[in-house]
């Protein structure tokens, strides 16, 4: 970025300081208790200093006093806007210490559910971005108003409308609804016809492409240094999924596509989510035609779950890029370590770094592209 | 640092192929394998520890340029830092851990290799203490700074209230019945906490009896219920010994409530006698003077060993002296000076017999 030369001719050399400005904690365009200190320059910001903690609740220490299966709870609070994800991710590692395997139906119940809440996050990413960067309304009326048929679907599977509580090491905790497979079908149908909606909004959108396009340059190279993961990681050019890199559950079973940007630029980020949610129906509609029957719970599950001495560090591919649990097991029914590795949290400290050199509008524009939970990043 | 083997009984698990690579790569360094699912573990002293975070990111054979997480545990008597890397070129995995002792909780940083450190060994310097030597920016991120303690650390416990409670109300009668036993009186009753903490323990013992006899459900909650009702039985006898034996001091409600009876019963017994008002009046405060004059001897031998007053009695003791002082002296009809000075003695006094 250009510097900007305010000496005057024939002028005295005047002393300046910097402007501080404060945007959040409670800023609509922070997404949540998120506070940045802008150091300003003009229009040009210099400096920024993300402050966090607002919502930090103790989320790696209150497990240390739970049973295993208490946890599950805990996990729906850290990204709770991708909370199958998260406790896929946290059962998978219980049944890794504990060498529980999972049935195939609760298998399949668990893919489904998973991807259908990678799209319902996406769907509200697409929704909150378009506001940032000024597409007011529409665009987020189409997102909210599939996001809530879904919501609706997970709330008949699991009684709750956001904390589902529903995954169990060694499968799920009651089975689903005997209509699944046709109310499955309605919420593709209408995920597919609103996509279409949403494309038609964003792709071409003036406002998008303008604000957007070569706005915050990522490579590659940078992006794995800062840690970054998930679309924004792939937004860059690299081909790189959990789901694909180290398969697990049955995602080696399914056929899609790693979408992949070519600048790593807002605009890329912004695409990929789009891709992403179209290859999560994919995999949705594999996963119901090969669907079995069978019972949704392991057998022989012990009423108290004690997990034998050793620890895994548990990885799964969430909306937001690498979720990440780190268990250690001491042979009790408690963890005595539980750490979350929060996408958001290491994508989110890239932030400086990504915004320095940028007018303060486009700031706000860049933090929206990184999708940030509050939730997930202060735990 | 000691190099203390994680698994201890069972024998060092075979080194992976990772391993081998860096005991190739690294002859000098020690590594100690922990097998863990998904991911290769090797732990490494904290001497070694930049040398081989620089090979792992630089080799051309190893670069893992992903680091994926930085996590803390807290061993009790020493501190883990684990990091786990992915190397996008190989596809490699890998854990390395370091310990730090308690008392010296330093680490060097890496956030100089990945700038990804930065944060997560923030993160980890506010919830574990461990300090990262060299680290550009190590304010606290999701706690207050200055806190003064580490959340995560074991040494920080996070009970329940009801136990916590339930420890500080039972340490609370302990310390009671502790200074009843040295003035010689008799112990307290038990309290709720207690009763109920004894209970449960009964209960336990008699289902654990129950069941190692192989009885019938039914005849297991019989056995419990009889268990409980001989010791409410129990219970209820025990304190109405102990009632007989030595009367705990009263009250001031009760206190207020016997005087009460006094003054009924005496009433009544005056207008059953036929007394005038006058008589009635004088009989019932000769009851009242004699039931105060016993309660006062019951009392007197608490009053007997002077205990250690706790700094709040203490405070109200002197302020009682104060009062009374003051009091004395305008009743007199001191000047202002002299009644300051006479307080003022009154509680040198006081101070003298305290010691």
């Amino acid at each position: 970025m250009a510097t900007i030369d305010y000496t005057i001719p024939g002028e005295p050399d005047l002393e300046t300081l910097d402007i501080h400005v404060n945007v959040g904690p409670q800023h609509p365009a922070t997404h949540g208790v998120f506070r940045m200190v802008l150091t300003i320059d003009g229009e040009l910001v210099t400096d920024l200093d993300p402050v966090i903690g607002y919502m930090h609740r103790g989320n790696e220490k209150l497990p240390e006093n739970c049973d295993y299966r208490q946890v599950i709870g805990y996990h729906d609070r850290t990204d709770y806007l991708a909370q199958f994800n998260t406790e896929h991710c946290y059962v998978e590692a219980v049944e890794k210490l504990t060498g529980i395997k999972p049935t195939e139906r609760s298998e399949y119940i668990r893919v489904i559910l998973a991807e259908l809440n990678r799209i319902t996050s996406h769907l509200m990413f697409i929704g909150a971005f378009s506001s940032d960067v000024g597409i007011f309304g529409t665009a987020f009326m189409y997102a909210f108003r599939d996001r809530e048929f879904v919501q609706d679907f997970f709330e008949e599977i699991t009684g709750e409308r956001m904390m589902f509580n529903y995954f169990r090491p060694g499968g799920v905790a009651w089975d689903v609804p005997d209509d699944f497979r046709e109310r499955c079908t309605q919420v593709i149908d209408r995920i597919n016809s609103g996509l279409k909606d949403l494309e038609g909004m964003i792709v071409d959108n003036e406002i998008v492409l303008a604000r957007c396009r070569g706005l915050s340059r990522v490579s590659t190279e940078d992006a794995i240094n800062w840690g970054l993961s998930g679309p924004l990681l792939r937004a860059t050019g690299l081909e790189y999924d959990l789901r694909k890199a180290e398969p697990y559950s049955i995602y080696d079973r399914f056929e899609f596509d790693i979408p992949t940007g070519k600048d790593g630029d807002v605009y890329d980020r912004v695409i990929m989510r789009l891709e992403e949610m179209k290859q999560s129906v994919r995999i949705v509609e594999q996963a119901l035609a090969d669907m079995p029957d069978g019972p949704i719970m392991a057998e022989g599950m012990k009423r108290t779950l004690r997990v034998p001495e050793g620890e895994v560090y548990m990885r799964v591919e969430g909306p937001r890029g690498e979720y990440g649990v780190y268990l250690v097991g001491t042979g009790t029914d408690k963890p005595y370590r539980h750490k979350v590795r929060a996408a958001s949290f290491c994508n989110l400290s890239a932030l400086r770094a990504m915004s320095i050199g940028n007018y303060v509008s486009d700031v706000i524009v860049i933090l929206g592209s990184i999708d940030i939970v509050l939730g997930e990043v202060d735990r | 640092m000691t190099q203390e083997t994680v698994q201890e009984a069972a024998p060092p698990p075979e080194p992976g192929p990772l391993a081998k690579l860096l005991q190739e790569l690294l002859p000098s360094v020690g590594f100690t394998i922990r097998e863990t699912p998904l991911d290769e573990t090797v732990t490494i002293s904290r001497d070694d520890f930049l040398a081989v975070m620089e090979t792992l990111k630089g080799h051309e054979r190893l670069r893992f340029d992903f680091l994926r997480c930085v996590s803390g545990v807290d061993y009790l008597t020493e501190l883990e830092t684990v990091y786990h890397f992915y190397s996008f070129e190989h596809g490699y995995k890998l854990a390395v851990k370091v310990r730090c002792p308690y008392d010296d909780p330093h680490v060097p940083t890496v956030s100089h290799l990945w700038t990804a450190a930065n944060w997560l060994e923030r993160e980890t310097q506010e919830m574990y203490g461990i300090v990262f030597d060299g680290h550009p920016d190590l304010r606290p991120l999701l706690t207050e700074e200055g806190m003064g303690y580490f959340p995560l650390r074991k040494s920080h416990p996070l009970a329940d209230i009801e136990e916590w409670q339930e420890g500080y109300l039972s340490a609370i009668d302990e310390a009671k019945r502790q200074a009843a036993s040295a003035s010689g009186e008799a112990p307290p009753p038990m309290s709720k906490v207690e009763i109920a903490q004894a209970k449960a323990k009964l209960m336990k013992e008699a289902r654990d009896k129950a069941r190692a006899e192989g009885l019938s459900p039914e005849d297991e909650k019989a056995a419990v219920r009889a268990a409980i009702d001989k010791f409410n039985e129990d219970l209820e006898s025990g304190q109405a010994g102990g009632g007989a034996a030595a009367p705990a001091p009263m009250s001031k409600v009760e206190l207020a409530q016997a005087k009460a009876k006094v003054i009924t019963k005496a009433r009544n017994e005056a207008r059953a006698k036929g007394m005038s008002t006058e008589d009635e009046k004088a009989f019932v405060a000769e009851a009242l003077k004699k039931f105060s004059e016993e309660q006062d001897a019951g009392g007197a031998p608490a009053a007997a060993p002077k205990k250690e007053m706790s700094k709040v009695e203490l405070a109200q003791a002197k302020a009682k002296v104060i009062t009374k002082a003051r009091n004395e002296a305008r009743a007199k009809e001191m000047s202002t000076e002299d009644e300051k000075k006479f307080v003022a003695e009154a509680l040198k006094k006081f101070s003298a017999e305290q010691g």
